[in-house]
């Protein structure tokens, strides 16, 4: 069941000078979490804006089940479910009328949405919420208002872009639960953001993007092969004779090292015992240290090599 | 799905505060306020009525006195005099009790406290009783057989040279317009409200629009529904805000009551699909919008007289193709019409006016709110 | 000082739409003062009046000029609807016409419809008009009957007509005492409350409400501020906001005079001040009810509004109705009213008086007061906050 979804052929966006989007090639397949991953700026959201239709661009075609998409596409609009990064909600409806109004927009059948509005409060879990107002909501229930009002109407396709700005641990968490969930029951699933656990945590595949290009594109196992990094040591430590420093950047596999914040950091590409090996330095210079742990490569380790920046500089 | 945006257009413009405030609320404090500022203004100012006036009559005039007591005893007279001695009638002048003091010693002289009409009909009446004084004297001095002949001709003779040639049967009161433009005041305050339906069905103004623009519904009836939720609230407010002024605080709109609300209802509709068309214009903020919104819809209000009463009639002698045009002017225009002109020649043209300004503000505003990709959003 | 800083950064946000209606408070004051003229010599009224002469003939001609005389001619299309829309909004005061005839049937003494006129509605210059050409063809009248040709008979009638009474301004500046304080400058004065209420409210209110909001004013408590402090903050700086406001005032306004306040007018500068601590007071009031911006702006319209149409501020009291001026008494501005016409004599002026009205005005300072005093102890007595600082109070 390997069918394409999403087709994007090489697409350019210019905002006068600016090149927001610089010959974009993607491919999502159905039953993917496709993340989009990128610092803010990158691209991300002009990118859904040019799957929607929303946006003109200069360059390229878009093809959305296997059709051509434009913005009188209604068949395929009526597939997909959007979330927006600003919460999009009428104030003055209830979470339940703004739920049964977004429905409303893509299922006739009277009897058909009640059933699909009950089972996106029940989803959300806003059920104790039905007659609220969005001002009353808390900025997580807000956010799952949002959520709610986009799938509400069962699309096979849903698009998220960044969900989960500004939302407390536990409503990520549920989200990030109802995004899986939503996938299992057969949607395709896109998902921007800037948190890289998050996509690490429930992405199959994903496309790294910066500056309106895509500069990696996998599984997260893929891409994280794609660097050398596979280790990262690091030792509290409070001082370290520049000798012993430079004997553990001459051991093998390691390719870098950095001593500040009473933290030596060592990185390692490749092989094995690198800790045994630097922990062995360390003692028979009779250092002493403190806690010492080692981390597998992340999303932000493949970001920082591919473009040189760390991701998470870019947060707000 | 008409039905259905219809229906939550409805919903959302019901509970909007602002759209309760403005269009309700404010009318109807700005219509006591103009009722107790107009209301009693053309009665007591302009209308006429008997002019009070003190008599000092300390060289005891039997003549003056006589001309007088025949003066007040016309059905309505234009003097109605009290004899007093000068304090007491400075003091009735001096607190507005009397419009001014005829002094009767010797020669006839006046005194006022303003320059108005009133008092000018009191110096025209001084100078009226002294010409008649000295035709008499010349008569009597030139030929006294004819004086008695003389006196008869300027006494007897009540019929009027002047025929009235009578123009309307409508409320003459010209303050009542205040409330013409407060009507068309709220008419385009409606505006507001057709700009939300733009802001609401374009990605590139709002992220509500950017999320009504993804989905299937067609662009064209999620905006007609819009339109028609628009017009049925601004409906409701025209017939409030009319309600309001004929019902309570009995403003006379002339004979035909039942056809101020139909032109009421279409001042409304004109003001929603104007505030549709400028909404869908520029591409600015919707605080940028409203603020270029209100200003736009006072400065027509003022130019139609909501401020100044006869603000229509000096750009009518200026400019008289702009009172055609001003949406505000017009929709007052049908309500002055309706009031004051027996056929209905002109509050037809005028109906027709709103109907087709309208229509050519929803059909652009339609043509250019077709566009369905953004350059930016 | 913190508090009153802060204060003044929220109201630069208001600081805009507070401008716009000084400039055109003081544009328009500065157009009325220069157009108004300031002499006490009687004029007559001039109407405006349209003349369509049917009859075309010397005589009609010679009528003509005699209106002309002491009144404006305006020339408009002769069409019933020009006519009609003219007369409403008052561009004319008469539209007469001189019948076919007229000429011939006043040789032969006949008076009977010699004119007609449109009528819309019979105003004080339509029974003037009347009076006015009556007077005229029935002293043509009277010379003929005396045997004079008809052109002699006409040219009398003119002159006699002519002829000017005297007539006297009864003007208190004869009766000397307020050359301080002119009915134009007396103005000024009037139309203030509005705008004091206006800016006033909408300014201190709407930092009033900011400050008091919940989340503020919770963090404040939880500061080492003292709370007595804090609320003697805020009363201070709304105080100043309110002085700096009416003092800009009381400048243009000696600007516009073109001299500094002199003798009585200086009573019209404590009648404002005192005017502009009521609206402070109400402003507070206003403000103790936490209302929304919008709910806000509404509250600030009602005001302005209400009070400017209802105690005869944009319109003389004297045209309001009775019952509307009983009710006036309830509200401040009537009373303000009351004084600066008394101190401009268009009221007969009592120094007593003057003082009634500014102890009342106060009185319904006084009365603000205890009101929102009465509205916070109702408002916060259940609040946790309330109750942490009383059981403190108890404590201590």
């Amino acid at each position: 069941m390997e069918n394409t979804v999403i087709k994007i052929n090489n697409l350019v966006k210019r905002y006068g000078d600016l090149i927001a989007l610089d010959h974009l090639e993607l491919e999502i397949k159905q039953g993917e979490i496709f993340g989009l991953l990128g610092p803010n700026g990158s691209g991300k959201t002009t990118t859904i804006n040019c799957l929607l239709s929303l946006l003109a661009f200069d360059k390229g075609d878009i093809e959305i089940f296997g059709k051509k998409m434009t913005p009188v596409s209604y068949d395929i609009k009526k597939e997909i479910g959007v979330i927006m990064q600003n919460v999009t909600v009428f104030d003055e409806l209830t979470v339940y009328e703004n739920i049964d109004y977004f429905c409303g927009l893509y299922i006739n059948d009277k009897a058909k949405r009640k059933q699909y509005v009950e089972d996106a409060i029940k989803f959300v879990e806003l059920g104790d919420f039905r007659k609220f107002y969005p001002k009353k909501l808390s900025g997580g229930l807000l956010r799952r208002l949002n959520i709610a009002c986009g799938i509400a109407h069962k699309p096979k396709l849903i698009i998220l872009d960044e969900p989960t700005v500004a939302v407390d641990p536990q409503s990520r968490n549920r989200i990030l639960e109802g995004i899986q969930e939503l996938n299992k029951n057969g949607a395709t699933v896109i998902y921007t953001s800037h948190y890289m656990e998050e996509v690490e945590q429930i992405c199959t595949r994903i496309a790294i993007m910066d500056k309106g290009k895509k500069i990696a594109e996998g599984t997260k196992d893929e891409l994280k092969r794609m660097i050398k990094n596979t280790e990262t040591i690091t030792i509290e430590i409070l001082d370290i004779p520049e000798n012993i420093l430079k004997e553990i950047s001459g051991l093998p596999h390691v390719y870098d090292t950095d001593l500040s914040n009473g933290k030596l950091t060592v990185c390692c590409s490749g092989g094995k015992h690198n800790l045994t090996r630097v922990l062995d330095v360390l003692q028979r210079n009779e250092l002493s240290f403190g806690r010492v742990y080692t981390e597998l490569p992340t999303l932000n380790d493949v970001f920082l090599e591919i473009t040189g920046t760390a991701l998470r500089d870019k947060e707000e | 799905m008409f039905l259905h945006i219809f229906k939550y257009e409805l919903k959302n413009g019901l509970r909007t505060k602002d759209l309760i405030i403005w269009l309700i609320l404010f009318p109807i404090l700005l219509g006591t306020c103009f009722k107790i500022a107009f209301g009693s203004i053309y009665e007591k100012t302009e209308k006429f009525r008997s002019i009070p006036v003190a008599v000092v009559d300390d060289g005891d005039n039997a003549a003056f006195r006589q001309v007088i007591e025949s003066i007040e005893s016309a059905d309505e007279p234009f003097l109605k005099a009290t004899f007093t001695d000068k304090e007491k009638a400075e003091k009735m002048l001096d607190d507005g009790d009397v419009e001014g003091i005829i002094f009767t010693a010797d020669k006839l002289s006046l005194t006022v406290k303003e320059k108005g009409i009133k008092e000018t009909m009191l110096k025209s009446f001084v100078e009226q009783y002294t010409v008649r004084e000295k035709i008499v004297m010349d008569a009597i001095n030139t030929a006294p057989e004819k004086a008695q002949e003389v006196i008869a001709s300027l006494t007897s003779d009540t019929a009027s040279s002047c025929k009235e040639i009578p123009l309307t049967q409508g409320n003459p009161d010209p303050y009542v317009q205040y409330f013409y433009n407060l009507i068309a005041m709220v008419a385009m305050f409606g505006s507001i409200t057709g700009m939300h339906i733009t802001i609401q069905n374009q990605a590139d103004l709002s992220p509500l629009g950017a999320r009504n623009n993804c989905s299937p519904a067609p662009k064209s009836i999620s905006i007609a529904a819009c339109l028609a939720g628009s017009y049925i609230m601004q409906t409701v407010c025209m017939i409030n805000c009319v309600t309001f002024l004929a019902f309570v605080l009995k403003v006379d709109f002339g004979d035909r009551l039942w056809l101020v609300y139909p032109s009421a209802i279409l001042g409304g509709i004109l003001g929603v699909s104007f505030g549709f068309f400028v909404g869908s214009i520029a591409r600015v903020s919707i605080k940028a919008k409203t603020a270029i919104l209100m200003s736009v819809s006072m400065a027509l209000c003022f130019c139609s007289g909501l401020m100044v009463g006869n603000m229509k009639a000096v750009i009518a002698g200026k400019i008289p193709w702009f009172n055609n045009i001003n949406p505000a002017a017009v929709i007052s225009d049908s309500f002055y019409c309706l009031n004051i002109y027996e056929d209905y020649d002109r509050f037809i043209s005028k109906l027709i006016t709103m109907a087709v300004t309208s229509a050519a503000f929803i059909v652009l505003g339609f043509v250019i709110s077709r566009r369905k990709k953004y350059a930016s959003i | 000082m913190q508090v009153f800083k802060a204060m003044f950064k929220v109201m630069r946000s208001r600081l805009p739409s507070a401008m716009i209606y000084v400039v055109c408070f003081v544009v328009i004051s500065a157009i009325i003062a220069n157009a108004s003229t300031n002499d006490n010599k009687f004029e007559a009224k001039r109407l405006d009046i349209s003349i369509f002469d049917e009859d075309d003939t010397p005589e009609s001609h010679a009528l003509a000029e005699i209106i002309k005389k002491s009144n404006d001619i305006v020339e408009i299309e002769k069409d019933k609807d020009t006519i009609l829309d003219s007369l409403y909004y008052r561009r004319i005061d008469y539209a007469l016409i001189i019948n076919k005839g007229y000429a011939d049937k006043l040789r032969a003494g006949e008076t009977a419809e010699l004119f007609s006129s449109y009528h819309l509605d019979e105003s004080f210059s339509v029974v003037y008009m009347g009076q006015f050409l009556d007077e005229y063809v029935s002293t043509v009248k009277a010379y003929l009957n005396m045997g004079k040709s008809f052109d002699e008979a006409a040219a009398s009638a003119e002159q006699a007509l002519s002829q000017n009474a005297k007539v006297n301004m009864l003007s208190r500046i004869d009766k000397g005492g307020n050359s301080h304080f002119s009915v134009d400058f007396a103005g000024y004065f009037q139309y203030m409350p509005y705008i004091l209420i206006s800016i006033i409210i909408s300014v201190v209110s709407l930092v009033l409400v900011t400050m008091n909001r919940k989340d503020i004013r919770f963090r404040t408590n939880c500061s080492c501020l003292k709370e007595s402090k804090y609320t003697a903050q805020l009363f201070i700086g709304s105080f100043v906001f309110v002085f700096f406001i009416w003092l800009v005032f009381m400048i243009f306004g000696a600007i516009l005079n073109r001299e500094m306040y002199t003798g009585r007018a200086w009573l019209a500068v404590l009648n404002s001040f005192i005017f502009a601590i009521v609206v402070a007071t109400m402003a507070v009031l206003v403000a103790s009810f936490e209302p929304k911006d919008n709910v806000l702006n509404l509250i600030t319209q009602v005001l302005g509004l209400g009070m400017s149409f209802f105690c005869g501020i944009f319109i003389p009291v004297e045209v309001l109705g009775d019952g509307v001026l009983s009710a006036a008494r309830f509200l401040p501005a009537y009373w303000y009213v009351k004084a600066n016409n008394m101190i401009a004599d268009i009221t007969p002026y009592s120094f007593s008086e003057v003082v009634e009205c500014y102890l009342i005005q106060l009185g319904f300072a006084a009365a603000m007061i205890i009101i929102t005093l009465l509205v916070r102890k109702v408002k916060y007595s259940g609040a946790a906050i309330s109750t942490a600082v009383k059981k403190k109070a108890l404590t201590h």
